[in-house]
């Protein structure tokens, strides 16, 4: 099992047979609640990993930002997961997406506060002592900043990594998006981040809607993030970059070109 | 001989002598029948000229229908033809490159405003078709209508001798002759009969073939939710070829509709002249299924992702 590396891209059962034919190929990424933790696997992450393909199990369910403990099944699932796929690591996000039993369906942000970053890392903690394997944390997008941060973005991911030991997934396109929304320098957050605690970094497509960006997933990635990436990589280039396509999908031609510009920009090698 | 024919034996034979030869011939007839039915047909040094194609791969799993279908959704997911609100296929766009002899019939019928519903009875269609199967034949996975005959024949074989074993039965039993051997006999000769009249379209490579693409194509799968935006024309008419017109209802439900296009799942199972497969339910998916890393749920639709 070799970590992340290269140009990646999130593995959906809707482009499998596309991201199978991808002769440079060297990673992926799962949702991890879509795999089973028993039965048979979905065929094309088997034939992903007999050509040796890397698979990063992708939590987006177990509710790291929860005030309560984080559900053991969840882990559990998480743990058999990556042992299944013979994964080098897992990422989930930091965020929370349940409290008091309640679904919220979404992954919703926390406060900033140090009350925020001892609740993370007391189910990170937990997590990591169920996990075969290291866990990569990604902070999430925000449309606006809870009114009582005592901690800004930097400043807050630092203390989390640190005191968790966990390695950072770096959403480039989150980056972009609360840069612009808020008004702020999207650059001026890379040098501030530990860069060298990176395992990878998510690229997406977003548009824009009511004067915000939204970090859609389903829509082509803007000329912008892309610079980003290229910001990101004079700084330190990542061991690997994953597109992130969850939808309105496009012809393979056009996937394969955005695949292109993103190994252009990070100056990784082609995967098409 | 003659003498030691009891009196009373039915025709003058005697029923163990009778029995000992009809199962004999029985056994000779249903060793050929199975032997013409499993023997390789069509020319082998043509059986591995290249892939199959969908609308091959289409008539191998569902008929003469599905094949159409599947250049139907071929056409369909290339732009090249679209329906009207009176029901009839129209052509949109300049007419593709690369086209098959069955393509460019239907493209030509959905030209001349014909409903999908009739585009197997069209000459040109009907004629591509018979194109299609020449073709399978010779490959050796459908087999041919003369081959379909040879294989029936002996089926036909097996039933005279199961005409003549009741023949003797109804004698025996006017003339109070014990059958008891006989009847029991005459069982499996009634199965052997019933499964050898039962010849199917597809060869054992036919089947096969059928089998080993549906694998290699396994992300085409209604389950999956196929991004046909992103497997093109060809993907399209594969998905149609290997699951049915439940394919042909995700891919462009609104034409489905429009265009009378029945939905239905092949199964896989063969198919007779007439019919294809059973009917499914809803094949289609829309693209908020749970696999998105936006957390699931209700996160379709709605603000960004965040993840």
């Amino acid at each position: 099992m070799t970590g992340p590396s290269g140009v990646g891209i999130g593995w959906r059962p809707e482009i499998a047979g596309f991201v199978a034919e991808l002769p440079g190929l060297r990673f992926v990424e799962v949702v991890a609640e879509s795999v089973p933790a028993s039965g048979p696997l979905p065929s094309g992450l088997v034939q992903l990993r007999e050509r040796a393909v890397t698979v990063v199990p992708h939590g987006v369910r177990l509710s790291l930002g929860g005030a309560e403990p984080v559900d053991p099944a969840r882990v559990a699932h998480l743990a058999a997961v990556a042992q299944r796929l013979d994964a080098p690591l897992v990422s989930e996000h930091i965020a929370f997406v349940r409290a008091g039993g309640l679904e919220a369906g979404h992954l919703l942000p926390l406060p900033r506060s140090r009350e925020a970053v001892d609740a993370v890392c007391a189910n990170v903690a937990r997590v990591q002592a169920e996990l075969p394997v290291p866990i990569a944390l990604e902070p999430i997008a925000a449309l606006v900043d809870w009114p009582d941060d005592e901690l800004d973005e930097a400043a807050f991911l630092t203390e989390i990594l640190d005191r968790t030991g966990a390695l950072l997934l770096l959403d480039i396109a989150n980056v972009y998006a609360n840069a612009r929304n808020r008004g702020t320098d999207p650059l001026a957050l890379l040098d501030r981040l530990p860069l060298d605690r990176v395992a990878y970094v998510h690229v997406a497509g977003g548009a824009e809607h009511g004067g915000y960006y939204h970090d859609t997933h389903t829509d082509p990635v803007p000329a912008p993030v892309l610079e980003l990436v290229g910001a990101l990589c004079a700084r330190r280039r990542p061991p690997a970059l994953l597109l992130e396509r969850d939808g309105g999908y496009p012809p393979a031609a056009v996937l394969r070109a955005e695949l292109d510009a993103l190994a252009t920009a990070a100056g990784l090698p082609a995967v098409t | 001989m003659i003498d030691l024919a009891a009196s009373g034996d039915t025709w003058g034979i005697p029923g163990p002598t009778f029995l000992r030869l009809y199962l004999v011939a029985t056994a000779l007839v249903v060793a050929l029948a199975v032997y013409y039915r499993v023997r390789p047909v069509g020319d082998s040094r043509d059986a591995t000229t290249g892939p199959l194609g969908p609308q091959q791969v289409a008539y191998l799993n569902g008929g003469p229908r599905l094949a159409v279908h599947a250049a139907v959704g071929g056409l369909r997911s290339s732009g090249a033809i679209g329906v009207g609100p009176d029901r009839r296929l129209l052509t949109t766009g300049p007419t593709p490159s690369g086209l098959t002899p069955l393509d460019q019939a239907i493209h030509w019928a959905a030209h001349q405003r014909a409903r999908a519903g009739d585009l197997p009875q069209d000459q040109r269609v009907r004629e591509a078709l018979d194109q299609l199967r020449a073709g399978l034949e010779q490959r050796g996975l459908l087999r041919s209508r003369a081959q379909h005959g040879t294989a029936r024949r002996w089926a036909g074989f097996l039933f005279v001798l199961l005409g003549i074993g009741l023949f003797r039965l109804v004698s025996g039993l006017f003339n109070d002759r014990p059958v008891g051997y006989l009847m029991l006999a005459l069982i499996p000769v009634l199965i052997a009969a019933l499964l050898l009249r039962l010849v199917p379209e597809r060869t054992r490579a036919g089947r096969a073939a059928v089998r080993d693409i549906r694998r290699q194509h396994a992300h085409l799968a209604p389950a999956s939710s196929p991004a046909f935006a992103t497997y093109g024309a060809a993907g399209a008419a594969m998905g149609v070829a290997l699951y049915g017109t439940a394919s042909l209802w995700a891919l462009d439900p609104g034409f489905a509709e429009q265009a009378e296009i029945q939905r239905q799942a092949a199964s896989g199972s063969g198919w007779s002249s007439g019919s294809s497969g059973g009917t499914s339910g809803d094949g289609g998916g829309s693209s908020c299924s749970g696999g998105s890393s936006c957390g699931g749920g209700g996160g379709c639709g709605g603000g960004g992702c965040g993840g």
